[in-house]
């Protein structure tokens, strides 16, 4: 039974739509059940190529339901977002591969559109923007198809222009619908980023920075501070022996800044980020950090975090100082001077070897840094795994290679040991600095560690072993980094960084970072804060509430005059002379309850007009004659006959 | 002119009483150059209209009785050899007369009845090669027995298209009856005037197919043809001949009825007349099958 004309040219467009999101999903959901997707994604489109039947419906149910098991397995619940991605993707396909119907299709294809939308809760770019407006169009040429018998190319077309049709509606929304909260939200899904992580072991990781995904771009308003820059995003107080954790402490005690030490701040810059979507609320800024947008909060630490779970594009302003000065309290030194396993027996007698030969806990830094310099210590993104309970002199004295994890680890735990308060901080160091040198790209390949010292009268200080083992690492990003060039793109996968060695290629990358750039900051950063800018440079600043109302009324009436439009009953643009009038009179008639059957001439209906109402049967007569002559008797209808036609049908509306 | 053609309705109805709308019918037909069948039982006033029709317009008029032995050339003529001048010398059927009734058609075999639609189709006949042409104007009316009468060869559909209009005159009403047997002796319609001459005649035609037809009757045509088209109740549907056939018909009957222009009223006065025959129908159960087309059908304003 084959009812749909396109039924060959459908299957194929929507095994590509799959095909495309299973391509996207990849990274999102467990490999075993992607590659269940894929599989099923391919059958059809085997069953398509080869003219062969679907598969009957028993069979694949069956296969459905353990398909669903298999799903529940290696997808878990633990993430309701991505859960709900993965239902929708496996039931697309799976009605995909038992479809034979039209209305099968038709289910299908609104099921795309949500599995087409669902791609946003976990990339906003503009790359994706685009492909994902791609598979809308085949999506809405094979919701055409469904009805037609054009082919897709028509079809397409078809859908395109609807879709640039539909542009400048979406740009008038964008720039004049006041945007108003949320009334509800989806949690986000967890997104698997690679960067940080509220722990950091450095020990047990033998492969790093194999990401280019972008976490945030920052654009500084005036002139950028000098390199290298330590963008913070999470502090770790606590060593378990391997790790360092960030404490409860730290975590639930420290929610609002007391802006008392606002004095003595030292300004070092202010500039504007757009964060990538992420699930973690942190947030990144230089040293020591305030900000007052909306959904952002700051630390005592100095730290930024995002007030609410958002798995979307946040862009908000940042005020960077430096550390103040001013004394730890004695509960703050004690925070930052302990360690409860001290397996590494080793580190710690270096560390009171360095006590001993220094005065200051200055001369401490500096001879330890020292330390890192001469005893050949190399920088690695390919570390050697190491385990046991003294990680950290098995790193000091015998491997001397790995990266920064293991150099803050290594250097943060000395300088507890020697009693001097010490943190570590974990964020992203460096950026790509765009074409016009004015923004700044921080990839996941940029996360880096390192330690916070508090060093007396001077605050808490960086002390990165990394900027001494490797200091090109200080300036730029890894990509630009030439001594570990190689070893960085062989680890990376595959993409455009990986290829930036190309001139070509690295201006193309560098230009699609700046649209993309462009993009967030325009498109997916216009919030309420932008809108209002624009509305005021628009109209001024007087009434701006106004504005958004006027605009919401207009569009609303607008939209209702257009659907009462299409709802009116369709008649000939222009309508002959005398019908208009006759259809007046018909309308009275129906008013006065006088009936006539359907199949009635006009006249004949004139006719029993008059016998049911005798008093205007005069009037109605006359019409009658004045509608044959001209309607059947091609008279011309001029101004005479129009006023005779107005005044009959008045006297025959004022009669009864 | 319109006084006249009133006048020749009331001589024709003082012959046959009570079938004014069959006279009306039978005048359109003659006054839109179509050809006019008459479907009834014997005895019913078929002759006696035809007569009466070629005698108020001043027509010659001859009969033929149709028969199952009656050949073409008994209709047409036949080349007869004159032997005092040694060569062939057509004689006249009697198709060559401006009114021909054939009475019984349908008694008669195909071959008769070809030649003789045949000469109505063209308006000439051809004997041995040879054309003549018939009068003008040229008007058959043929009347037909029911076709459940033995001895009948019905006439195939291609043929009945060639007739503009099928009537049935119908048992006359009680009155007319009483006054038809009162009123015998009297009854002669080679008595009743001649109201036209045939420049008149050719004038009405003339002015018949000037007549203003406008648009929203020529959808209303079409509404009704379509439907027949469309519906699977009729054995034919309506041709592409068949609505010009109505559009003239309509003509002709407006212009019986005084006007200069057709209204749907029209159409619907001559459609059961025009297409009756052509949609398969039967006399009997044709009226009612017609008219639910009529009631079907919206009359576009």
């Amino acid at each position: 039974m084959h009812e749909i004309k396109n039924e060959k040219v459908i299957n194929y467009s929507m095994c590509f739509i799959y095909a495309c999101l299973v391509i996207f999903f990849i990274a999102h959901l467990p490999v075993v059940f992607i590659s269940v997707l894929a599989v099923i994604c391919a059958w059809n489109f085997y069953l398509t190529y080869n003219n062969k039947p679907k598969p009957n419906s028993i069979f694949a149910n069956i296969l459905a339901g353990a398909a669903l098991v298999l799903m529940l397995f290696s997808v878990g619940m633990s993430d309701t977002v991505i859960l709900f991605v993965a239902m929708l993707m496996l039931s697309s396909l799976f009605k995909l591969l038992q479809a034979k119907t039209k209305k099968h299709y038709h289910v299908i294809t609104t099921l795309t559109f949500f599995s087409l939308s669902s791609v946003y809760l976990f990339n906003q770019s503009i790359l994706t923007t685009l492909t994902v407006s791609g598979l809308y169009i085949l999506n809405f040429a094979v919701l055409g198809l469904l009805e037609s018998k054009h082919n897709l190319k028509i079809a397409s077309k078809q859908s395109g222009k609807l879709l640039l049709l539909a542009l400048p509606l979406a740009i008038f929304l964008l720039l004049f619908l006041p945007k108003m909260p949320a009334f509800w939200q989806l949690p986000g899904p967890k997104l698997a980023k690679t960067g940080l992580s509220e722990q950091v072991d450095p020990f047990d990781i033998a492969k790093l920075s194999n990401s280019d995904e972008l976490v945030f771009r920052a654009t500084f308003n005036n002139s950028a501070p000098s390199a290298p820059y330590y963008w913070r995003a999470i502090v770790h107080d606590e060593f378990n022996g391997n790790a360092w954790l960030t404490s409860d402490f730290l975590k639930y005690n420290n929610l609002k800044s007391n802006s008392k030490n606002d004095f003595d701040e030292q300004f070092i810059a202010s500039y504007s980020v757009i964060a990538e979507p992420a699930s973690q609320k942190w947030l990144y800024g230089l040293s020591y950090s305030r900000s007052d947008s909306q959904n952002v909060e700051t630390n005592t630490l100095g730290l930024l975090r995002k007030k609410n779970y958002q798995a979307k594009s946040l862009q908000y302003d940042v005020t960077s100082s430096r550390f103040t000065s001013t004394p730890l309290t004695d509960f703050e030194n004690k925070r930052y001077t302990y360690l409860t396993h001290k397996k590494n027996v080793k580190a710690a007698s270096l560390a009171k070897n360095l006590k001993q030969n220094t005065q200051t806990d200055r001369q401490f830094y500096n001879q330890l840094l020292q330390y890192f310099v001469d005893n050949k210590f190399t920088y690695t993104l390919t570390p050697t795994p190491m385990s046991g309970d003294n990680t950290i002199d098995q790193f000091l004295f015998d491997n001397k290679r790995g990266f920064c994890g293991h150099y803050a680890s290594a250097a943060a735990y000395i300088f507890r040991s020697a009693g001097i308060p010490a943190r570590l901080a974990s964020g992203y160091l460096g950026g790509e600095l765009n074409l016009d040198n004015s923004t700044l790209s921080v990839r996941q390949y940029d996360a880096h560690a390192w330690v916070e010292v508090y060093i007396h009268n001077e605050g808490w200080v960086i002390f990165d072993a990394t900027a001494v083992v490797a200091p090109e690492r200080l300036n730029g990003s890894l990509s630009q980094n030439e001594a570990l060039n190689t070893e960085f793109k062989s680890n990376l996968d595959f993409g455009l960084v990986s290829l930036s060695n190309s001139p070509g290629i690295n201006w193309l990358r560098l230009e699609l970072e700046n649209l993309d750039y462009q993009w967030s900051s325009w498109v997916l950063g216009f919030d309420k804060q932008k809108q209002n800018d624009f509305l005021k440079s628009l109209f001024g600043s007087r009434n701006i509430w106004l504005v958004p109302l006027i605009v919401l009324l207009t569009s609303g009436i607008c939209f209702l005059a257009y659907f009462v439009y299409l709802n009116l009953p369709k008649r000939a643009t222009k309508l002959a002379p005398m019908v208009k009038e006759f259809y007046e009179i018909q309308k009275w008639a129906q008013k006065h309850n006088i009936k006539t059957p359907d199949h009635l001439t006009p006249s004949q209906q004139l006719q029993v007009y008059m016998e049911q109402s005798p008093q205007s049967a005069q009037s109605i007569s006359a019409f009658s004659q004045l509608f044959n002559q001209v309607r059947y008797g091609k008279k011309s209808f001029t101004n005479e006959r129009k006023t005779q036609a107005k005044d009959l049908i008045k006297l025959i509306k004022t009669s009864k | 002119m319109q006084s006249t053609v009133t006048s020749i309705i009331e001589d024709l109805s003082s012959v046959i009483f009570g079938k004014k709308e069959q006279i009306k019918l039978a005048l359109t037909c003659l006054f839109s150059q179509g050809h006019l069948l008459i479907e009834d039982l014997p005895g019913m006033g078929k002759t006696t209209l035809s007569h009466a029709l070629s005698a108020v317009l001043g027509l010659t008029y001859q009969r033929v009785q149709f028969t199952s032995d009656l050949l073409p050339a008994d209709i047409i003529g036949t080349n007869v050899f004159n032997s005092s001048e040694h060569s062939f010398t057509f004689h006249k059927g009697p198709i060559f007369s401006q009114v021909v009734l054939a009475d019984e058609i349908n008694r008669a075999g195909p071959k008769t009845q070809s030649a003789l639609l045949e000469a109505m189709e063209e308006q000439q006949v051809t004997v041995d090669g040879k054309k003549y042409s018939l009068p003008d104007p040229f008007f058959v009316i043929a009347t037909q027995n029911p076709l459940y009468q033995s001895g009948t060869y019905p006439l195939p559909e291609s043929q009945l298209d060639r007739f503009l209009m099928r009537i049935s005159l119908g048992f006359p009403p009680k009155e007319a009856e009483k006054r038809l047997i009162l009123d015998m002796q009297k009854r002669d319609y080679s008595q009743l005037p001649q109201r036209i001459n045939q420049q008149e005649l050719a004038q009405i035609q003339a002015q018949i197919s000037d007549l203003t037809l406008s648009s929203p009757v020529v959808d209303y045509i079409i509404e009704l043809v379509n439907y027949t088209r469309k519906s699977n109740a009729f054995a034919a549907s309506l041709s592409p001949r068949a609505s010009m056939a109505l559009a003239k018909a309509a003509k002709a009957w407006a212009y019986i009825d005084g006007r200069d222009f057709v209204m749907p009223e029209d159409v619907q006065a001559i459609f059961a007349s025009v297409c009756q025959h052509r949609l398969g129908l039967h006399n009997e159960s044709g009226d009612e099958q017609v008219n639910s087309i009529l009631k079907a059908v919206m009359v576009p304003v």
